[in-house]
Parts: structure tokens; C-alpha cells; sequence
């Protein structure tokens, strides 16, 4: 199996869901269009992936410049990049401190994690090997998301807590 | 016989278990209120946990590499804090070494004073949960708002937490809907799990908005760069440590690695382990402070971030230098030895647990950041080992336990007990009349064999049960298995037959239990290897140090080792494999002799005889394999007297030493029906089920193994085997039948030799 086959299937088994999709700017925000809710909508400007990539996200309806707890807290998608995906585990990583993209893959019910499909690695323990991306993983404060956030504590398995209640993986 | 004390209501009342009054009236309490939703959702990690450690590909490399680093981290500990201390005030954060629970919540205390913080939203910390943090907080008027939702229930109702990484888990959702309809006023509605999560979000949304300060814990910690490692599923963390501007992270000094690169074996490990996930929904590896993001407010000021790495020692340093306990400082707080674990799955972490820590390795917790009677709960370990191969740092956590209960011995041995201990052995050791009377069964069993049928008759007599439960704590209520006579080597010794040109060469060790309780083990084993043309002597019999062990009595364990090993060498020099009846002694043979041998010299009988011992029915599937002899000629199962249809239960130390799959593959190619048991343990545990203060929580644990029995039965009874003699007596007390060893199952299938 491809990395990319590994990488959907494990991704969707933890919940979250996969497509893959041209890698231009009107062909990601359509992607987007199509899944995301209707609502506030902040865009985190991208780590690895040139930024003209989400201009037209920026454009989607919805589409404001979160940059207070109010206006983010209020907010219902949020599209970042992701600089890695693992194929074994389906997880993506989110660099949290560049630009605004901690906060938009947190506060966000609805994350929308664009991946570039050359980076996506076997197993989370590559991102530790300086000879992997850049050894960004060595370097960066990053977030392994697998699937939306989850709990078990009130009984029965509940998705969507603190975190997203979906995830959406835009593998491009 | 003392009256019991009221079973109290609240877990607090019996969070200090100091006194085994306490840890009676926590078990009480735990298995009338707490036990359906703490079996419920340990058994659910622990079959999920099995399902993802076999997705790891390299499950086993993986555990070999976590073992190396944290011995090698825990080994280089002073340097590798004096590493971390520059690397994080490099970073531009603060580094504080807090000596003890005072001075770690005064040092937090005082930092979140000077920042003016009103609110501190909190992610989960068992060890600020071990110093008293939020006390202490709220003493200085500033409000604490646990944001993990097992956290939050906990902090509503006020109690401790019952399991490591799921600290509600002993709550079913019934209860936290009447919990949080009690205490909230809310129109929302609160009968669902989504309901109730909704609910906490909203709550703790504005928490998070508001906070002034953030509070987490680490899972691991690197030197090399200052960077933690925080794994959570709810999203509560991340929040924390990004959202306010001032950030601490509390953690105990062993979670410090050499480096950022050592993180790599230890994520995929402890998702599998912990919640059975590949990782589990966030993994969030950070260099604090955070200042390249943003510090979120609503107005025109961001003030920088700050942040304070706190490590506590509170009794860690001098755990590391305790030859036996510094190995609970690799522990990685996962919790596969709680939900393996028979005991706790039926009463959760309020019985087997203490203020903080619970289950297996949480005895030594508390042992080691309070006192050694903190960790008398430890008692519920049976030492049935299924925790031994689920640790994915391998810490032999029964031996743990052991250490612990030789220690309290030592504290609890009254008078009477110091007399009875000199006149058994010299080694030193002493203990209780009752961990006397478990741990040294084989004088007693010398004694009750020749006596028997008096000794016996007398277990009959009224009134000499209720003697022995005022002395020594037996249970008047378990049956006591006869004293056996003739036993096992008086009987073997006509029937010996000499074999020209055997194919194999074997010896049954007559362990104590099988040569004094039920030598009609050995003999069907005997008869059927000698029917298939196997060289087989029966040994003598010694105490091989299982019992001692189980109570212990670790050095006499240590002497009847190495005593058994060595009559056992003559033996393998000879030509012999060893054969063992009794499971709980192949595991002695193949885990914990590499202990209590030691010296170059012991680690080489260890391993000899461990390369040289099987079960019984191992040996026998080996042996036919290697010599193609076919199942279902030797042995017909159609044409088994008592038909074909069984019920097989495997000893819970036979599952960890591995030799469980052979029986039922062997019993399944001769033509029966088999159905299984997937408990982990019957709950008798060797002497444990028999003790007076246990018996209820031993019958508690055995109704997962009755309704499994019941479940197979649904369709037309099964004759009922397993290899365990422990085993044995929990499903003839608890279904009151006969239950075979496999060997006699199938000597009724082979032509009498010799009559």
C-alpha cells in the first residue's frame, strides 16, 4: 500500500476524513466549500505550502481575521496546513506557534488541515530523524492531530470536546 | 471476630489505607458502588489495548528501546537535570528542582501570585495531584478549574482519582448525570454522554477564554532541548498551555530523557498501551515558552509568555537509590498494569489505590512520595502476572509489590508470628501468622500429608475452621483442598517404568501443591507420557518458592530456589527436560528465578533450567510435533467417555509464560469442542481467595470466569478443564463441579499400562 493509501485508511479509522485534491488555490477552497458549515471561518497562513494557496479560502464566505480570543472563539472553520502526515497512525502535523494555526486547528469545530502528500512519513517516530523534513520535527512545536477530539470520560465515547468535533484532511 | 466497620459512602474516607480496617471498608465500598462501571471500562481499555500493541509491527523492539532509555535516564539523572535546567532557561523560560509537595505548590503558588492570576485552568497531573496543588491554590483565593472532563467530575464530586489515566473511570454516566444535576443549575440536558459533554464544554470555554494561567503536566521531558511531550484526546491541554499567557508545567524529575530524539519509541508505545489507540487524538511535542504564537486577548496588549518547568522530587531521588523500587521510576503512567489487572478491573483504583497512585505499580508510588503503609493496598496484588508482559518499560511490577509486602511484613509481624518465623526458617524473615501459614505451605503440607486422614478429618471438626480464620485468616468459607496421601512421589514410585530407547528423557517436578494437594495430577501425567514412550521420573518433592514469594517471604523463596534448582540440575545433566504440573512454578522457573538466583553462578542455573522446563501439556504437543504422532489418534475425543465438548480455562501465569496455546491446540487437534475463557485471572490467585478479607473480592473477580462458563453452556454443558490448581478451586467452589487437569482428560483416552 502507498503512503497515501496507509495514510487515508489509518486517518479514518480515527474519524477523521480524507480526500485528495489538486493542489491549486480555487480547487482547495472548493474542497472546502463543499464540507465545511456555514459560519465564521479563519484561515492560518500555511508552514510548509506556499501562502497563495489559501488565498482563495480567504475569499470563502465567512472568511475573517481572527486575531482576538472573541473572534476566535467564535469561530466554526478553521483551515491550516499540515507540514506532515503519518501513515501508520493517520495523524497530521500542525506546527502551533506559526502564525495563527494553533489556535485555528483548536478553537475551530470544524479543522480543515490541508497535507502535502510528499511528507507524509510511515511512522510518528520519522518526524524524529533529522534526515525527515527538513528535521522540522526535531525543530518545530507541533501538534500530532489524529482524528477529532474525543472523550470517554462521561460514559459512552464522545467526539468533539474541548477541540474540533471533525477533521477534514485535504491531502493535495 | 472484630464486627465490620459501616461501609463509608465516600471514596475520600478511604483514600488513606494505611490501616487494613481502611482498605477492608474501601473494598466494601468500591464492590457495592464503584465495580460495574470500573469493569466496564477497564476491560474495554484492556481488550483495546491487546488489539493495538498487535498492530505495532514492533511492539517488542519498541519495549526494549523505552527500557534502555529510562534506565539510562534514570541512571544520569542529576546530570540530566543540570542539562535540562540550562536548556530551559535558555529557551527563556524557568526552571524550579521543588524537594517536596511544600515547596512545589509554594513555589507555584507564589509564581502565579505575582503574575496577579485569578483563574488557572488545569490539564490532567497525577503529580499535582500527589502534592496537593489546588489546596493550596485556593487557599490564596485563586480559582482552580480542572478542565480534564474526568478531572472535572472528580473536582465536583471531591474525591480522588480511582485509575492513573482515566481518574473518574470507577463513574457510569448514570452517576454523572445525578452528580451533575445535584450540584449545576442548568436547564441543558444532561442524560446523554453528548449532553453531559456539551455541558462541561460550555463551562470550561469560558474557563479557558479567561484563564490567567495554565497548569499541565508533562509525559516526557528532554534535556537536550527543554521539550515536553504532552499526549491527551480532548483538546483540554492544548488550551491550557497556549492559551494563557503564563504556562506551568509540573512534573516528577523521572519523566527527563536524555533528548527530544528519545521521544520517538516512547508515542506509539504509550497510545497502545494507555487507550489502545495508534495516538491518541493530540500529541502536542512543544519548546516552551511558546513566544513565536500569538498571546490571544482582547485588547491591544499582548503581554509575553512565561513559562516555569517545575520538577518535583518528593521522595524520587531516594527511590532511585532503593535497589528494588527505582525501577518504578521508568514507569510512563499508562495503566496496562491497572487494567490487566484481575483485582482492580472488579474494584478500580478507590480499593486498589491509594491518595493518588493505584493499581499494580501504585504502591510503590506511594511508598516512595509518602509512606511504606500508604502503599498497603498492594496487598490486592495477587502476583498473578499478567501486568509482567503488558508494561511497556517491562517493570516486573508483581515483584514490586512483593518487595513491599516483605517490608510491611516486617512492620506487622507481632510476637507469636517472630516465634513461629525462627522456628520455620533462619533466613531472617518475618511476617504475620497468616502470610506464614500462605508462604510456608510446604511445612505444612509435609505435615498435613502424614497426618492425613486426621488432618483432614480435623478441617472437618466444627469449630477448627473458625480457629483457623481467628489465627491465621483462612476463610471458613472456601474449601480447603485435602491433604493428599498418598502424594505424589509415594505413589510414583511403583509406577516408574523403564523405557529402552526412549525418544525422550523427562522429569515431573512434584511441586508441593500436586504432591500434597492433588497428586492425581502428576500420575495421569505420568501415565500418559509413559504411554507414549517417554522416559519419565517423578522428582522429590520441595517448596520451589512460589507460596514464600506470594507472601513475602522473599528470602526464604530465594533459599527454596535455589534449593530446587539445584536438584533439578542433576536432573538436566542427566538428559531430562523438567515437566511441571503446576503453571504458577513454570513461571517461577521462566521469570522469577532470574531474581531470586543470584551471583553469575545462580543467573546460569536460572537459565538452564529455565531453557529446560515446560507444562505438562507444552511438552506433550512438542513432543508429538517433533515425532508426528497424531492428536487424533492418541488421543479420540469422540470417544471420551465424558464427551467432547469442554470448557478450557488457562492460569493466568500460564497465559504470561506463553505456554497456554498448546493445550488448547492440542486439545482441539485430538476432535474436542473448546471453548475458552479470556479472563486474565480466576480471582482465587493462588492463597489469595482463601484469606479471610478477601474471600468476597475473590468470588467478585471469579463471576467474569462463571458467566464466561454459563455463556459457553448455552448450548449444552461442557466438561470443564484447566491447568491452574488455584484455578481449580475457584470454579469447583464458585460451580461446585469437578474440574479436570488436561492430562487426566486425556489418560482416560490411553490403554492402562500397568494398572
Amino acid at each position: 500500500m502507498s503512503l497515501i493509501d496507509a495514510f487515508e485508511k489509518s486517518a479514518t479509522a480515527a474519524a477523521a476524513t480524507v480526500e485528495r485534491v489538486a493542489r491549486t488555490p480555487d480547487q482547495i477552497a472548493a474542497a472546502v466549500a463543499r464540507v465545511a458549515p456555514a459560519g465564521p471561518l479563519a484561515v492560518a497562513a500555511p508552514l510548509y505550502l506556499p501562502t497563495e494557496l489559501f488565498d482563495a479560502c480567504r475569499r470563502l464566505p465567512g472568511a475573517f481575521d481572527a486575531r482576538s480570543r472573541k473572534a476566535m472563539d467564535d469561530c466554526v472553520v478553521g483551515i491550516t496546513d499540515a507540514f506532515a502526515g503519518v501513515a501508520h497512525s493517520g495523524s497530521i502535523c500542525v506546527c502551533i506557534d506559526h502564525d495563527y494555526a494553533g489556535f485555528v486547528s483548536l478553537l475551530s469545530r470544524f479543522h480543515v488541515a490541508v497535507l502535502p502528500a510528499e511528507n507524509i512519513v510511515e511512522r510518528p517516530a520519522d518526524l524524529f530523524r533529522p534526515d525527515r523534513l527538513n528535521g522540522d520535527g526535531l525543530r518545530r512545536n507541533f501538534v500530532f492531530i489524529t482524528g477529532p477530539s474525543a472523550t470517554a470520560d462521561m460514559g459512552p465515547l464522545v467526539r468533539g470536546v474541548h477541540g474540533p468535533h471533525r477533521l477534514h484532511v485535504i491531502v493535495v | 471476630m472484630a464486627t465490620p466497620a459501616p461501609a463509608p459512602e465516600s471514596p475520600r474516607a478511604v483514600a488513606n489505607k494505611s490501616s487494613k480496617r481502611t482498605l477492608l471498608a474501601a473494598i466494601r465500598m468500591a464492590l457495592r458502588i464503584e465495580s460495574p462501571a470500573v469493569r466496564r471500562n477497564t476491560q474495554t481499555f484492556n481488550r483495546n489495548r491487546y488489539a493495538a500493541t498487535s498492530a505495532l509491527p514492533d511492539y517488542d523492539q519498541l519495549k526494549d528501546r523505552t527500557r534502555a532509555i529510562k534506565e539510562r535516564a534514570i541512571a544520569g539523572l542529576p546530570e540530566l537535570l543540570a542539562t535540562l535546567e540550562a536548556s530551559v532557561k535558555r529557551n527563556g523560560g524557568h526552571f524550579y528542582l521543588a524537594r517536596d509537595a511544600h515547596d512545589a505548590t509554594g513555589y507555584i503558588a507564589g509564581v502565579c501570585t505575582r503574575a496577579g492570576a485569578r483563574l488557572v485552568v488545569k490539564g490532567k497531573s497525577m503529580t499535582s495531584e500527589e502534592v496537593g496543588l489546588n489546596h493550596v491554590l485556593q487557599a490564596q483565593g485563586i480559582e482552580v478549574a480542572e478542565t480534564d472532563l474526568a478531572e472535572f467530575i472528580l473536582q465536583v464530586a471531591d474525591e480522588q482519582p480511582s485509575h492513573i489515566i482515566a481518574p473518574a473511570i470507577h463513574y457510569s454516566r448514570e452517576r454523572i448525570t445525578a452528580l451533575f444535576k445535584s450540584r449545576f443549575k442548568t436547564d441543558l440536558p444532561l442524560d446523554t454522554g453528548e449532553e453531559l459533554t456539551r455541558f462541561a464544554r460550555e463551562h470550561l470555554r469560558q474557563k479557558f477564554l479567561a484563564a490567567d494561567a495554565g497548569i499541565s503536566g508533562a509525559n516526557l521531558i528532554a534535556a537536550d532541548s527543554g521539550s515536553i511531550a504532552l499526549v491527551e484526546s480532548e483538546g483540554n491541554i492544548r488550551m491550557t498551555t497556549l492559551l494563557p499567557p503564563l504556562h506551568i508545567a509540573i512534573a516528577g524529575v523521572e519523566k527527563v530523557l536524555p533528548s527530544r530524539a528519545d521521544f520517538a519509541p516512547f508515542l506509539e508505545l504509550l497510545a497502545a498501551s494507555a487507550t489502545g489507540q495508534k495516538l491518541s487524538s493530540y500529541t502536542s511535542i512543544i519548546t516552551p515558552p511558546l513566544h513565536a504564537a500569538p498571546v490571544l486577548t482582547n485588547s491591544d496588549t499582548a503581554p509575553r509568555r512565561e513559562f516555569h518547568l517545575v520538577l518535583v522530587d518528593n521522595g524520587r531521588m531516594s527511590m532511585r537509590q532503593d535497589p528494588v523500587l527505582h525501577e518504578a521510576l521508568y514507569c510512563i503512567r499508562c495503566s496496562a498494569c491497572l487494567n490487566s489487572c484481575a483485582n482492580f478491573q472488579t474494584v478500580g483504583g478507590h480499593a486498589f489505590g491509594g491518595e493518588t497512585y493505584s493499581g499494580g505499580i501504585g504502591g510503590s508510588w506511594e511508598a516512595g512520595t509518602r509512606t511504606l503503609e500508604a502503599a498497603r493496598f498492594s496487598e490486592l496484588c495477587t502476583g498473578c502476572s499478567r501486568c509482567v508482559t503488558q508494561c511497556p518499560i517491562r517493570i516486573d511490577v508483581p515483584f514490586l509489590n512483593s518487595t513491599l509486602r516483605q517490608r510491611l511484613n516486617q512492620r506487622d509481624a507481632g510476637k507469636i508470628s517472630q516465634l513461629f518465623s525462627s522456628a520455620l526458617a533462619d533466613d531472617g524473615e518475618v511476617a504475620p501468622l497468616q502470610k506464614l501459614f500462605f508462604g510456608r505451605y510446604d511445612a505444612f503440607g509435609r505435615w498435613g500429608s502424614l497426618l492425613a486422614p486426621l488432618s483432614n478429618w480435623m478441617n472437618a471438626i466444627p469449630g477448627v475452621r473458625l480457629l483457623m480464620e481467628k489465627f491465621v485468616g483462612l476463610d471458613r468459607r472456601g474449601e480447603l483442598p485435602p491433604f493428599a496421601k498418598p502424594t505424589l512421589v509415594e505413589a510414583a514410585k511403583n509406577r516408574v517404568a523403564r523405557v529402552s530407547d526412549p525418544q525422550a528423557k523427562a522429569v515431573i517436578f512434584a511441586d508441593i501443591f500436586t504432591n500434597y494437594g492433588s497428586p492425581s495430577r502428576g500420575l495421569a501425567t505420568l501415565r500418559v507420557f509413559q504411554s507414549l514412550g517417554i522416559d519419565v521420573v517423578v522428582s522429590d518433592t520441595c517448596a520451589d518458592g512460589r507460596a514464600a514469594l506470594s507472601q513475602g517471604l522473599i528470602s526464604t523463596a530465594a533459599g527454596q530456589a535455589r534449593h530446587t534448582a539445584e536438584l533439578l540440575r542433576n536432573y538436566i545433566e542427566d538428559g531430562r527436560d523438567v515437566v511441571l504440573i503446576e503453571p504458577s512454578v513454570l513461571a517461577m522457573f521462566r521469570l522469577d528465578y532470574r531474581r531470586l538466583l543470584t551471583g553469575a553462578e545462580g543467573q546460569l542455573l536460572f537459565e538452564r533450567l529455565r531453557d529446560h522446563s515446560f507444562d505438562a501439556v507444552e511438552y506433550l504437543w512438542a513432543f508429538m510435533q517433533g515425532t508426528g504422532l497424531d492428536a487424533a489418534k492418541l488421543f479420540p475425543a469422540s470417544r471420551h467417555p465424558l464427551g467432547k465438548r469442554l470448557f478450557y480455562h488457562s492460569h493466568c501465569q500460564q497465559k504470561t509464560v506463553g505456554s497456554a496455546p498448546a493445550t488448547e491446540a492440542l486439545l482441539r487437534a485430538a476432535g474436542f469442542d473448546v471453548a475458552t475463557s479470556s479472563v486474565e485471572c480466576c480471582g482465587m490467585a493462588g492463597s489469595f481467595g482463601y484469606k479471610k478479607e478477601y474471600y468476597d473480592l475473590s468470588m467478585a473477580v471469579g463471576q467474569d470466569l462463571f458467566q464466561q462458563v454459563a455463556e459457553a453452556e448455552s448450548d449444552g454443558p461442557r466438561v470443564l478443564v484447566a491447568t491452574g490448581t488455584s484455578c481449580h478451586e475457584q470454579l469447583a467452589s464458585g460451580l461446585k463441579r469437578r474440574v479436570f487437569y488436561p492430562t487426566e482428560l486425556l489418560a482416560a483416552l490411553r490403554p492402562q499400562l500397568d494398572g
